[in-house]
């Protein structure tokens, strides 16, 4: 199903991964290859370590066993070299995490001037473009909890897109969101999902999956069930597992 | 673009829709609005309200006419002594010449009179440090505070203490002074011109196209010639030597409660970290830290250090009874600072740190810039309610033998001539704490407004 080896190491490979919390298994045996530009939806119910598998990505949680690979790099060298392969990496959370003391500008300038050192005038200009390609420029002087939520997590993607990452991780953007304010925020993905981003995207937006995804991964109790391309996973789940689950949020 | 939603729209389009107009806003009732609607709402809404309402007024005004009566109508103002007074007016009404005659202790303890403008220069000096970190136009306010905390207590120890002074000591003052020329110079450079005075040398003197490394260098030689300067002014200075005995009144209490606000803020954030650090040992020290002295009453740990402390220094090592006083009060003030700051950590949510972490920003990074900023501002209120309790506080140092704002007041009354006059300077003491202290909560109110300006959660 992955493509064979080519010269250039994948962005993400994750190899063996076992993670505990205390004594629980959250995730189990998990292998995971993504390609360069692949858009990969992540499914399942809750607790099912869906939201685990992908802060391992970029190591907001350690995993105990097995290796995670950011193009060929593995973490756990130093903690500097961590912080130096993290920075390929966006992340979006769920609730925002928008630093509520700093103006939208500053949100998206932060990384810039703090981790790459770029000079203020350039920090502001790129923000700016990427606060423009979300569509809320006039809002860059506020501050985040002046904003609505949709536009709250349409900041957090430009915020995170400011370090010009090579690969973007989702971890339930719009589950918080009103839902009124869900579109605003999908149409951004999709549209970074067509500019040929590599994007790892917890989700239960099936209709996001169907659109831009190019591989649909379920799990449960900390397994990867299965994993398809999107027509394939919709119309013709093998598990039955998967089966009642998309019952369940499809026409639930 | 939003049919990335799955279904919506189509279904519904059998039946034309109605069109839906909402009503315009109307007015709220002129009943509730203004003074007068207000004043009904919440003072006169109904019977039993009122008759509360007339009550407080009348309470309010039987105790500010007693007030007025006795510090002002039926006071006495000029007399030699408190028999005067009593002859006057009885006890119906303050006997202020006392407090007069006393003010100049009760401001500045038994210090020589001759040498006060050493302490008056000094809180100049304070003023005018601190000044510059309010106006807008001035940018390096952080190596301006800093300089202020940790470098004028140099030099106001000089200029309180006096006496000899070696070479590293003279070296150490010298370092106050020339960091307050060099506060003074930046503030007027960035007032003058937008630019810091190392910048505005470095025009002056036409270099600006040079290299980087060349105008650093330009920088410390500017920085170098204000420090022989001051070297220069701390050699020509010779003050005489006044014992910390003679220092009291509210020259004391400023000092004392000074200190500890200054040491206790760094000191309790290091601290709060420390205890939420996962590495054992040091959550271990700084938690055994925190609960012993916050387990014991300051008049205890005051006492401690006072008749302890002598006991475990080597034999001839002697430490002054104030700097004494000073450290117990700091540690005192710098746990209870710790568990202040330990909860404005906890308030702020994980996500803040994920998000800087997910960025690369190691743990230093993330904590300094991210969450100790919001960490202090959602604690100011508790920050300074500490500062104000600790101003206070400073009181119980009368306990080991030194004569604060407090003492001083009590030592009127024991004067000959106005034997028996406590009511009096109590009453301008409270006054001074009073002042003191609301304008320390008046300003956190203000500032809390200025910083949670649209960041409302």
């Amino acid at each position: 199903m992955t493509a064979p080896a080519a010269a250039t190491p994948p962005p993400i490979e994750l190899i063996g991964l076992n993670k505990w919390f205390g004594s629980f298994h959250v995730l189990k045996d998990i292998d995971l290859r993504v390609r360069e530009g692949e858009r990969i939806v992540v499914c399942g119910p809750s607790g099912s370590g869906k939201s685990t598998l992908i802060r391992c990505i970029n190591q907001l949680e350690k995993n105990q066993e097995g290796t995670v690979r950011i193009h060929g790099r593995a973490y756990g060298a130093s903690a500097r070299e961590n912080d130096a392969i993290r920075r390929d990496i966006g992340m979006v959370f769920q609730s925002f995490n928008l630093f509520p003391h700093l103006t939208v500008l500053e949100n998206c300038t932060f990384a810039l001037t703090w981790v790459k050192q770029t000079p203020k005038r350039e920090a502001e200009a790129l923000a700016m473009e990427f606060l423009t390609r979300v569509r809320i420029p006039e809002q860059a002087r506020k501050f985040p909890l002046q904003l609505s939520g949709g536009q709250q997590q349409r900041v957090a993607i430009a915020r995170a897109l400011c370090v010009r990452p090579r690969i973007m991780l989702f971890d339930e953007p719009t589950s918080s969101l009103d839902p009124e304010m869900i579109n605003e925020v999908l149409d951004t993905m999709v549209e970074l999902a067509q500019s040929g981003m590599t994007m790892v995207v917890v989700s239960h937006e099936m209709g996001f999956a169907r659109k831009v995804a190019d591989r649909v991964i379920f799990m449960d109790q900390g397994e990867i069930v299965e994993e398809a391309a999107p027509e394939a996973f919709f119309t013709a789940p093998q598990f039955d597992r998967t089966r009642l689950f998309l019952n369940q949020i499809l026409h639930g | 673009m939003s049919d990335v939603m799955t279904p919506a729209g189509s279904a519904f389009e059998a039946t034309p829709a109605r069109r839906f107009t909402p009503k315009p806003a109307r007015p709220a009732p002129a009943s509730t609005l203004g003074l007068r609607g207000w004043i009904r709402q919440n003072m006169f809404s109904s019977a039993p309200n009122a008759l509360v309402t007339l009550l407080g007024l009348w309470l309010v005004y039987v105790f500010v006419s007693a007030i007025v009566s006795w510090t002002l109508v039926n006071a006495v103002w000029e007399a030699a002594s408190r028999r005067e007074c009593l002859d006057q007016v009885g006890r119906g009404g303050a006997c202020w010449p006392g407090v007069v005659a006393w003010i100049p202790n009760l401001i500045y303890g038994l210090y020589p009179k001759d040498q006060v403008w050493r302490i008056n220069l000094a809180a100049l000096v304070l003023v005018a440090w601190a000044i510059p970190l309010w106006l807008p136009r001035v940018r390096s306010k952080l190596a301006i505070g800093l300089s202020l905390v940790l470098l004028f207590p140099f030099f106001a120890s000089y200029m309180f203490l006096g006496g000899e002074k070696g070479p590293v000591w003279s070296a150490l003052i010298a370092l106050g002074l020339a960091a307050f020329f060099w506060v003074m110079a930046t503030s007027a450079a960035e007032i003058a011109t937008g630019r810091s005075f190392g910048r505005l040398v470095v025009v002056a003197l036409g270099a600006a196209g040079r290299s980087d490394a060349y105008r650093r260098r330009l920088h410390v030689a500017a920085l170098l010639v204000l420090y022989v300067a001051a070297l220069a002014v701390t050699a020509s200075l010779s003050l005489s030597f006044v014992q910390t005995r003679l220092w009291g009144g509210l020259f004391l209490t400023v000092v004392i409660s000074g200190f500890g606000i200054a040491f206790s803020l760094p000191a309790g954030i290091v601290l709060a970290l420390g205890r939420r650090s996962r590495m054992p040992l040091i959550s271990l020290l700084s938690t055994t830290f925190i609960e012993l002295f916050r387990s014991v009453p300051l008049i205890t740990i005051l006492f401690m250090f006072n008749t302890m402390l002598p006991l475990f220094l080597p034999a001839g090592v002697e430490v002054n009874q104030l700097v004494r006083a000073i450290v117990a009060v700091c540690l005192f003030a710098s746990a209870y600072m710790a568990e202040i700051i330990r909860g404005g950590l906890q308030a702020i949510p994980r996500g803040q740190y994920e998000a800087a972490s997910a960025m690369g920003l190691g743990f230093w990074q993330a904590t300094g810039l991210v969450i100790m900023p919001q960490a202090l501002k959602i604690m100011i209120p508790n920050i300074v309610g500490n500062f104000i309790g600790l101003f206070k506080d400073t009181t119980l140092v009368s306990i080991v033998g030194l004569f604060d704002l407090l003492s001083m007041a009590r030592a009127v009354g024991e004067d000959t001539r106005w034997l028996g006059l406590f009511l009096e300077p109590f009453f301008f003491i409270t006054m001074i704490y009073f002042v003191v202290c609301f304008s320390m909560s008046q300003y956190s109110l203000n500032l809390e407004n200025r910083l949670s300006a649209g960041q409302r959660r």
